[in-house]
């Protein structure tokens, strides 16, 4: 087993130092428990703030999407992925596919505050992007879903958004002649499933990437790509106003769930792991890539403008046990905000359109 | 009453290895674990270190070593010492890349 890089440290002070039990809002001591010491503060070196130079290095653009060694890329899967992600026979209803609710019209999402399900109903939070999905680590604004290819099979069978439940699914499918073959041919040894079917969509979401942004030229080295007014925002993001805290790298998340203060009663991330303090009201951070044409904005789609965004940051949101320790005042000028405004802006590529597929029949 | 029971342990486990007992440091810069796995003795601490620049939540759900650190500031270091042997999965609860396996042996 390899230890890995680990440090050793001398520490004098457990045996002798008064020993109480941190608090964790657990069920820390008892039977079976893991037993937890004092929090001590230990003095780590503080880094130099890295120069520009240094910064836009973190957010390179990777040179390829990544894909799963079990659900590899091939140009067949993705295009059958992209007929039945656009397929609204996949819907109990045959009036909804993936695309209404993450359409390439709306940067992948649908421009509304929260999504529209079967009977038309109004879902509790707004319809996710999934460009950039393919370097996501975990799925879902409460993180439940752990691939891509999980994702895919929920809202097809959740009764609020495409209520198909996956044996009526299949049936449906077989009842259309031409997708069997299609299945056959890129999936030769497990034909036409569930699964292949997650397969094919995941694969062609994987696909969906934004294209270069004037903030990519400039990272690159055009100094004329951008207005001075961004290069000065994205100072900001990665200094006063420390957005780059959990917005960071290329596509602009750790896809870390923090509870931004929001006046909103959704539990988040909190109905997965109770207990714990912090995952109460906690969402999952989103990536910024094309954020200035994926409005309105938060988990439940409650603040309309990047204005707006940057005003309920600069508050700190409600000040609650949950809140993420980031989270506070940070007395922005109106200069700072709107140059942080037209750094967001900069993320935005010229995304070439989508051409709707020709269905089965 | 836990309190000084606790205190007897350290004290025994002080006295077998020495009054200087060094513990494995487990770092957390840049949103990652210092180690992927890592074989710790029943009974002996493990430093968590918070050297990043923003809060962690170091837990674990594994049966019979669960522990939960709460939010961590950068700066803070918590020991945890494992009671049962066995494989223990340690996460942070805010950050979903980071994962580790403690293997506690007896």
């Amino acid at each position: 087993m390899r230890p890995g890089h680990v440090g050793r440290i001398v520490s004098l002070g457990l045996a002798v130092s008064t020993i109480s039990l941190a608090a964790g809002g657990f069920p820390g001591v008892g039977f079976g428990a893991a037993l937890v010491g004092e929090a001590k503060q230990v003095s780590i070196q503080p880094r130099a703030a890295p120069g520009t130079d240094a910064l836009k290095a973190l957010y390179r653009r990777p040179a390829s999407v990544p894909f799963p060694k079990d659900n590899p890329y091939t140009p067949e899967k993705a295009a059958l992925g992209k007929k039945l992600y656009f397929d609204t026979r996949l819907s109990v209803s045959s009036a909804q596919s993936c695309a209404s609710c993450h359409s390439p019209s709306y940067g992948w999402g649908d421009g509304l505050a929260v999504g529209v399900g079967h009977g038309m109903q109004k879902l509790g939070r707004r319809s996710p992007t999934i460009v950039n999905a393919a370097w996501g680590s975990i799925f879902m604004w409460d993180g439940r879903l752990a691939t891509l290819e999980d994702q895919a099979l929920g809202p097809i069978q959740s009764a609020g958004e495409m209520n198909m439940p996956l044996e009526k699914l299949m049936k449906r499918l077989e009842s259309i002649p031409e997708y069997k073959p299609i299945f056959v041919r890129v999936f030769p040894d497990e034909g036409m499933t569930a699964k292949t079917l997650a397969k094919a969509v995941a694969t062609y979401e994987r696909t969906v990437v934004s294209e270069r942004a004037p903030f990519d030229a400039w990272v690159e080295g055009d100094d004329k790509a951008v207005s001075e007014e961004a290069k000065r925002g994205f100072a900001i993001f990665n200094g006063k106003a420390q957005c780059a805290s959990c917005h960071e790298g290329w596509n602009f998340t750790n896809d870390g769930f923090q509870d931004v203060g929001l006046p909103s009663s959704d539990a988040g991330r909190g109905t997965f792991v109770p207990g714990v303090i912090k995952m109460a009201h906690a969402f999952k951070t989103p990536g910024l890539r094309e954020i200035a044409r994926r409005e309105p904005y938060m988990h439940d789609g409650s603040l309309a403008t990047l204005e707006d965004v940057v005003e309920h940051y600069d508050h700190g949101g409600i000040d609650r046990p949950s809140r993420s320790d980031l989270m506070r005042p940070l007395e922005l000028t109106a200069q700072e905000k709107s140059d942080l405004v037209a750094f967001l802006k900069s993320l935005s590529s010229n995304l070439t359109p989508t051409a709707a597929p020709v269905l089965p029949r | 009453m836990r309190t000084s029971k606790f205190i007897a342990l350290a004290v025994i486990s002080g006295l077998s290895t020495g009054a200087f007992a060094a513990t494995e440091v487990i770092h957390q810069q840049g949103r990652a674990f210092s180690a992927e796995s890592i074989n710790v003795k029943k009974g002996e601490p493990l430093t968590f270190l918070n050297d990043d620049s923003v809060p962690h939540n170091i837990m674990s759900a594994s049966k019979g070593n669960e522990f939960n650190l709460g939010s961590q500031a950068p700066g803070s270091s918590v020991d945890v010492v494992f009671k049962e042997a066995g494989d223990v999965k340690v996460i942070c609860a805010i950050h979903p890349r980071m994962k580790m396996t403690i293997n506690v042996v007896d």
